[in-house]
Order: structure tokens, then sequence, then C-alpha cells
């Protein structure tokens, strides 16, 4: 009699452990929007610089347009046939409907603005979130009387050559100045230590 | 003969319970990986990306270097040659394709400076900012404009025609002297030498800050 007992309770234990998983996965609900890329993949994808679109390129039928600058700024002057997606809207039903529409179909999102640097985060956003088929337009925006006028910008272009300036400065001077006179070490991260405290009293 | 039938039943609840948790466990493998989805969420980071106040002007960069605050430190995300042929004084160099390296680690993850970014504009910054915000890193902050901006501001500051308000040219004021500090040398410097250096000294002696040594306590 006791052996039985013993039984049911191990049935009765593995019962209910697999009563509660199956809750569990019931009640999970999965997240509704997860990265698909980790970080390592988007900076591979950032350091290869095959994601830039110039203004010439755009007439590939490959390519849907996306502005993603406020509603009023694109109904002021857009480019040909583009779609607006305001950037703190993407996560939208409709806006991700439409991006995962454009990924379905196989197509290239080529996201626009004012300046490359503000299509920046949105393009590093949607990369990560798994739409992989997805280009900057390096372009630049501006209104002349209302008028929207685009020109293609370079990314990253050093305008100047600073330590060529400040050499080229110096010939001001006859005196040769002495230079470097500012020498700071560089700063040392220092991992944390538990600090001993002094003993205190004691003889 | 019911009991015996139903004790055959019974003998294979084990099998049955053991396959079932089985099962469960060939579930788990569903899940979706996690090590894909290692940082904040989605959402937050959307709207920190949104977000400007990772920015910090070059204004405020020039104060802090010239008033040796020691609370950041820069990082340059430019590559190798770019950082050699110049740099912001005491930037570290972490360029782009290394940012996720086990070395860049102990510049970026910690809590006890801030970090400031920088490239030639704030476009490769930016970059670097989003991947370690992502990772959860804290204190990150961008130059606004980068280099190209460092240079026209600071090093460079462009006079103001005369119809601007007092207080730009106060600001070119400010910025002329702060480019003297950076290196760059003016034809009226030469001239007046002498009053300039007495300018430039006593900045620096308002800067050092010592910590006070505290007393010991104890003893006898």
């Amino acid at each position: 009699m006791k052996e039985t007992e013993k039984t049911k309770r191990i049935s009765i234990a593995s019962i209910l452990f697999i009563l509660v998983v199956i809750i569990g996965l019931l009640a999970y609900e999965r997240p509704k929007f997860l990265y698909d890329n980790n970080t390592e993949n988007a900076l591979e994808k950032i350091t290869n610089d095959d994601y830039i679109v110039t203004l010439n390129e755009i007439n590939n039928s490959d390519y849907v347009l996306i502005d993603v600058r406020n509603q009023f700024e694109f109904e002021k002057g857009h480019l040909e046939n583009a779609i607006n997606i305001y950037t703190p809207e993407i996560l939208n039903d409709k806006n991700s409907g439409l991006l995962d529409e454009i990924k379905e179909k196989n197509k290239t999102a080529v996201l626009y603005g004012n300046n490359p640097e503000e299509v920046n985060g949105p393009f590093l956003f949607l990369y990560q979130l798994g739409y992989e088929n997805i280009k900057i337009l390096a372009i630049e925006n501006s209104y002349l009387q209302n008028k929207l006028i685009t020109k293609n910008s370079e990314i990253e272009k050093s305008e100047a050559d600073i330590s060529a300036f400040i050499k080229d400065s110096h010939k001001y001077t006859s005196e040769k100045l002495i230079e470097e006179e500012v020498i700071i070490p560089p700063k040392k991260i220092i991992v944390r230590q538990k600090k001993k405290k002094a003993p205190e009293g004691g003889c | 003969m019911v009991e015996k039938k139903t004790a055959k039943v019974l003998n294979f609840r084990y099998a049955f319970l053991a396959a079932i948790l089985i099962l469960l466990a060939g579930g788990l493998v569903l899940l979706p990986k996690y090590q894909k989805h290692e940082g904040i969420k989605p959402q937050v980071l959307l709207s920190k990306v949104i977000s400007q106040e990772r920015y910090i002007s070059t204004d405020l960069i020039a104060d802090k270097l010239i008033s040796r605050d020691p609370s950041f430190i820069l990082i340059d995300v430019r590559d190798e040659e770019s950082y050699a042929n110049y740099s912001l004084p005491n930037a570290i160099n972490i360029p782009l394709k290394k940012l996720l390296d086990e070395d860049s680690k102990v510049y970026l993850n910690q809590n006890q400076f801030d970090v400031v970014f920088y490239s030639n504009d704030n476009f490769y910054a930016d970059q670097a900012w989003i991947l370690c915000s992502r990772l959860g890193y804290k204190n990150l902050r961008v130059l606004k404009g980068g280099t190209n901006r460092w240079f026209s501001t600071i090093i460079n500051p462009q006079v103001p025609s005369e119809n601007k308000t007092a207080e730009e040219f106060e600001l070119f004021t400010t910025r002329k002297a702060a480019s003297m500090y950076f290196g760059v040398i003016y034809p009226d410097q030469v001239a007046s030498k002498d009053s300039e250096v007495k300018i430039e000294a006593p900045k620096k002696v308002i800067t050092v800050r010592k910590k006070k040594k505290k007393a010991p306590e104890g003893g006898c």
C-alpha cells in the first residue's frame, strides 16, 4: 500500500509540473518587435560601404523611396513616388506593415531625410530589427521659395585639414613657440576595487 | 479483470509522462534565440535614437578641454590615418570596425567617465552611439558636427559681420581665445604677445583642483 502511495505522488507531481509548463507556454506572449541582427552583424553591415545610394541611382525599379521626415515637410515637397514614414512612428502597425510588404516583395527600402545624418538612426535601427534590404539615400534637402531642392551629399567628408591649418597659422610668428605645452597623460580606466578602510583606533 | 487492465495502463504512465516531458523539452528549442536579442528593447532604443540629447556642442567640449575637466573621455571613431593626422587633445582612437572588440569595451562600458564619440561629421559617431546604446552602455554622448564643426567653430571661427549682435561677437572672442589655446596663432597675437601670455596664465591656475587630504582618523 505504501508503495502505491509513493508512485501516486510521483505521477501527481509530474502532471502538475507539466500543467505549469503548459500554462506558462500559453501565457507567454511573444514580444512584438525583436531584433534579428545582433550588434556584430550590424557593425559588419555599416563598415561595408554598400548601403549608400546616390541621387542618380534612384530610378531603379527595385527601390522604394521612404521619406523619414514628418508629414508637414513631406507634404511641402518630396521625391517622386516616396512614401512617408516619420521616424518616431516606424513601429506603428501601418508602417511596419508597409516595411514588411517591401521585404516580402524583395524590394529595397531607400531611406532619405533632410540630410544623411537624420536617416542614420532609423536605418541602423531597422537593420537591427531584421529589415536587411535597406539603404540610405545620401542627399541633402532644402527649400528655395517653397520648392524642394535636392542635391547629393558626401558622407563623413573631411572639410578641412586642421593640423595643416594650425601649422600654417604659425607663419605669423618669427619666434618658435613652444609646442605641446599641454601634455596630459591619457586617462586610465581603473577597475573599481573595494577600498580598504584605514584601521581606526587601536594601539 | 478491470483491475488488471487498469494496472496494465498504469504501467505505461511513466513512459507516457516521460514522453510528454521530452516533448516539452523539445519545445524549448523553438523559443527565440536570445543571444540575438541582446541589449535594450527595440522600442526603448527607438526613443533614444530620436532624442537629440546625446549631442554635445563643440563649444562645450572646448570649454571642458580648456578647463581640464576630468569627467569625460573622447573617442575618435575614424580610421587610424585620420587620427594620426589630427585628433582632439587626449582622444582615444577606436576605429568603427573595432568598436565591439574586447579591448574597446574597457573604455565604453564603464561608468566613471562620460564617453564622447566623434568623427568627421556625426554620422559614424552616431552609428557607434546607436550600437553601444543598444548594448546598454551608459553615459554616451556624440560631438555634434564632429571635427568639421570643430574646425569651423573653434579652430577657425569666422568674424561675425558688423550687423550681428553683441553676443555673437562675444562668442567669437571666446572661440578665438579657445583656438589660440589649441595652437592657432593669429597675426594680431604676435604684436601683443606679452599681454596674451598674461591672459592665458591665470586660466591654468584656476583649473588645477587638488583633492583635499583628510586628516587621518583614529590612532593613539
